[in-house]
């Protein structure tokens, strides 16, 4: 029999598959929940281009309309241009209509508070009472607002990553860049922000109507086509984003991919540089972090994964910089979010300054190998399996801020549960790919017996 | 569909019932419009997203009268329409219309295999997420035009040029208003034109509402006024010396039209006055009575042949070419008379039979509803009441009409007699015992 895919509601947002879990009835509740928590004011809406883009942005305008907000639709935009224009509105919140990694037939509405920022856990639990209250409180007809169109997000939104790094060293380099924009959000305002650094940009996948051509997650086995392209035009980097635009992975003139983790260490590097710090990261990004930081002199916190834990540390530790391993570099003085603009921007200022190559400039970080599994776990039988896994690995250092994580000297095991599918993650790192290898395999030896 | 917006008209209700719409059309495209009520964009939002979940493809054509969807359900082979306006409700109603591939509004038969899908929330969804596009429809409006006008004989009206007032109670066909008549070579002189949420009036075309048309009527030398209401069904005239014609003259108005051109019989509910059996008399022609509802009468004027099919609330449709009540093509055709016969709406009206009608509600909850109704059939059993929609009693000289509503819980009496006298006592005498039984059932 098969079975109706499920809603998944965790801090990430709200998603499932479109028009089978994600139905409008479910979106237009959400959306009047979250006009509610806003209060009658502009809330800011915006999507990348998956086909159920119209279906959820129209139910999410119908919902924030009934309860008095002024909808402000920016159409297709990459998140992190959608959480800036919410500052520079000042407007009360935003929704991002995105599934950013996951297959094009899912989609999610991300909500962000008047800071741009996620909802933090305690907000997104006051969002839920509302949303399972299920009484809104809708205003009579003259009251409904006008809904606005605002296609100036992406140009403000570049404007103020390029006044944050040296534009003129940038452009007088006057790089070759490929850019894989996986018909994503960003299929326009990429190769136009690399023109703006004044990059000779080669586009990929950069068309809005067409359907994801690879898996949207940035990593080395979905970027063949970008590698080829590099090699073929000879460029100084590829950039391979997401289909909403807050995690890039990049690609050396050589043509290889470096590994989506090296996107915020080649960033980490550039910042401490100029301006050290306490750095923030997930639980499961590379250690590659810690020994940057460590040549720097600055500290490490690791929080839970999510981009929302990750940013709220960051400020209230006022670090420079922080993220998550899975591509995603936070700058809280130019946009407390995950964000692609900010990262590319690093990484050409970082070769400009350099003035070699990517591949050396990798050359000169750490080098991990890490492994990553997923295995199917329904969300009750998460804690169970984590607790036998705690029993297993008694007497070894264990953090267990987010899952559990294994620490030896040199490696690493974590396992925690997806926020945004029924699955449990399980990764790896270790000085050589084969020790990763091992950690994983063990586990999963473990797993299979404790599952049952 | 319809309710106060708010807590009663919520967006989720909307997106339900246009998911229930859009399975029902088999996930085939469906065209969308809206009037110019503040709530009609929410409605839209709502309706977009509840007919693409189920694969449908969503051609929206904006602000735009209800016949002119009808018109595009047809013109583009839609598996059908909606029409999201209030209509002749005050500005705090917003509604549905449902309009099926042929483009009528759903009659009772298929209205229930809606609701049973609404009912059963077993809604489509896009295959593999095949979500089709939101589009829309250029030139679907010339098309209605060119349409409206080969119905008509434009070329007389042509060359009088006449001068037409009209009250569009900013609502949406002003701009279709303003075309039709430039090519038929009228001048427009347009009334609360710009299409605004806050209406002038209330916008139900009826002699209340007519005030500011009827005000400007003899310092602007116009040869006709009209008001229609805010999705361009409705319309009621006044005479170019500024009277004002109650809206249960427009069906009489119309058929004069018509008849004068085409053979065939008119088709109106139960509660429409005498007068058009009058006019069809004149001509020959029969009238067949249904139960109240544009649905009803447009169905029934299809099966029967009909040329024409109308309500006394001002709508009326010109069979076959019309599927809906469209008061632009009601506008042709009484232009048309006046250019070819020379007869105007005010002489069309002095000619008709003298008649009184009362018209009066009672507060009656829809569980009591029935019982009151059977109450009445046995009061009036001597007379053998029609009961094909609540009771309806004919003498020579009158007839009494009591039903419940279709939108409200109250039940509706309608007397119409020859003698103001006699309609007057017929009234009261069914009030009275409207009432009596309505407080004998409250006392059960």
């Amino acid at each position: 029999m098969r079975t109706r895919s499920l809603l998944k509601i965790s801090i990430s947002g709200v998603r499932g598959v479109a028009g089978e879990a994600l139905t409008p009835q479910v979106v237009t509740s959400f959306a009047a929940a979250f006009g509610t928590y806003c209060g009658a004011a502009p809330v800011v809406v915006g999507s990348d281009t998956r086909p159920s883009r119209e279906m959820v942005s129209e139910a999410a305008i119908a919902g924030l309309l009934s309860v008095g907000c002024i909808p402000v639709h920016l159409g297709i935009v990459p998140v992190p241009t959608l959480q800036h224009h919410v500052r520079e509105l000042r407007a009360a919140g935003g929704i991002c209509i995105t599934a950013s990694h996951n297959p094009a037939e899912w989609n999610a509405l991300k909500f962000f508070g008047p800071d741009g920022i996620v909802l933090r856990p305690n907000q997104f639990a006051e969002l839920l009472d509302m949303y399972h209250q299920g009484v809104f409180p809708r205003v009579a007809a003259q009251e409904i607002a006008d809904v606005r169109t605002d296609r100036s997000a992406a140009m403000r939104h570049q404007e103020t990553v390029l006044r944050a790094v040296d534009s003129a060293a940038i452009r007088s380099r006057g790089f070759r860049a490929v850019v894989d924009a996986c018909n994503g959000a960003a299929s326009k305002s990429a190769p136009e922000f690399l023109r703006a650094l004044g990059c000779r940009v080669e586009e990929l996948s950069t068309d809005e109507g067409d359907p994801f051509p690879r898996e949207p997650e940035p990593t080395p086995h979905n970027l063949g086509a970008l590698c080829r392209r590099v090699l073929e035009t000879g460029a100084d980097v590829g950039f391979a984003l997401d289909a909403d635009a807050d995690r890039l992975a990049m690609v050396s003139e050589e043509g290889n991919p470096l590994g989506e983790e090296c996107t915020l260490a080649l960033a980490v590097d550039h910042v401490l540089t100029r301006r050290p710090g306490p750095v923030v990261v997930n639980v499961s990004t590379s250690r590659m972090i810690d020994d940057i930081a460590a040549r720097h002199g600055c500290p490490v916190h690791r929080t839970k994964v999510g981009e929302t834990n990750v940013v709220a540390r960051l400020i209230e530790c006022g670090g420079p910089i922080g993220g998550e391993g899975t591509g995603g570099v936070i700058v809280p003085a130019i946009n407390p979010c995950r964000d692609a603009f900010v990262a590319m921007a690093f990484a050409l200022e970082a070769l400009a300054r350099a003035g070699g190559t990517l591949s050396r400039l990798r050359a000169g970080l750490p080098s991990y190998f890490m492994v990553k599994e997923r295995v199917q776990c329904r969300p009750r039988d998460v804690a169970p399996l984590l607790r036998h896994l705690k029993g297993i690995y008694r007497g070894r250092p264990l953090d267990l801020t987010d899952g559990v994580k294994v620490v030896w000297p040199d490696r690493w095991l974590h396992v925690r549960a997806s926020n945004t599918e029924p699955i449990i993650r399980v990764t790896a790192e270790a000085p050589a790919v084969e020790g990763a290898r091992v950690l994983v395999r063990s586990l999963m030896e473990y797993l299979r017996p404790g599952m049952r | 569909m319809r309710g106060v917006v708010g807590d009663a008209l919520t967006p989720e209700l909307i997106v339900n019932f246009a998911s229930a719409f859009g399975t029902w059309g088999g996930g085939g495209p469906v065209v969308i419009g809206r009037d110019t009520r503040r709530s009609s964009s929410m409605l839209r939002s709502g309706a977009v997203a509840g007919l693409l979940a189920p694969g449908c493809e969503v051609i929206d054509l904006g602000v735009c009268p209800t016949p002119v969807v009808s018109f595009a359900v047809r013109e583009l082979g839609a598996a059908g329409g909606l029409s999201i306006t209030g209509s002749h409700n005050d500005a705090r109603w917003n509604a549905l219309k449902f309009i099926g591939p042929d483009g009528t509004l759903l009659n009772a038969v298929k209205s229930e295999e809606l609701l049973d899908i609404y009912h059963s929330s077993g809604f489509a969804s896009a295959p593999g997420n095949a979500f089709r596009p939101v589009s829309t429809a250029p030139g679907v409006v010339d098309r209605y035009l060119e349409h409206v006008l080969a119905s008509l004989d434009a070329e007389p009206i042509r060359r009088r040029g006449f001068r037409v007032a009209v009250d569009f109670c900013n609502g949406s066909a002003t701009g279709i208003m303003a075309r039709f008549l430039g090519e038929v070579g009228c001048t427009l002189i347009p009334l609360n034109e710009m299409p605004a949420s806050q209406f002038a009036h209330h916008p139900a075309p009826t002699i209340a509402n007519m005030h500011q048309l009827v005000g400007i009527m003899k310092y602007i030398n116009a040869d006709v006024g009209a008001v229609i209401n805010v999705d361009g069904d409705r319309i009621a005239f006044a005479t170019g010396q500024g009277t004002a014609l109650s809206e249960e003259y427009t069906l009489p108005l119309a058929a004069h039209c018509r008849l004068s051109r085409r053979t065939g019989p008119v088709v109106t509910n139960l509660s429409t006055s005498r007068r058009i059996d009058a006019i069809a008399g004149r001509f020959g022609q029969t009238v067949i009575r249904t139960s109240v509802g544009e649905g009803y009468v447009i169905d029934r004027g299809l099966e029967e042949g009909a040329v024409l099919a109308g309500e006394g609330s001002g709508g009326v449709a010109s069979l076959p070419g019309a599927m809906t009540f469209d008061a632009l093509q009601t506008l042709g055709m009484v232009l048309e008379s006046m250019a070819t016969t020379g007869v105007g709406p005010g002489d069309v009206v002095d000619r008709l039979p003298h008649l009184v009608m009362r018209k009066g509600e009672l507060a009656c909850s829809t569980d009591q509803v029935y019982k009151v109704l059977d109450i009445f059939r046995d009061a009036y059993s001597e007379r053998a009441p029609d009961l094909a929609d609540g009771v309806r009693v004919e003498w020579d000289d009158a007839w009494l009409h009591v039903r419940s509503s279709n939108t409200e819980p109250l039940l509706r009496v309608i007397v119409e007699a020859e003698a103001k006298a006699r309609a007057d006592a017929l009234f009261e005498d069914a009030m009275a015992h409207g009432r009596s039984a309505i407080h004998a059932r409250r006392e059960d």
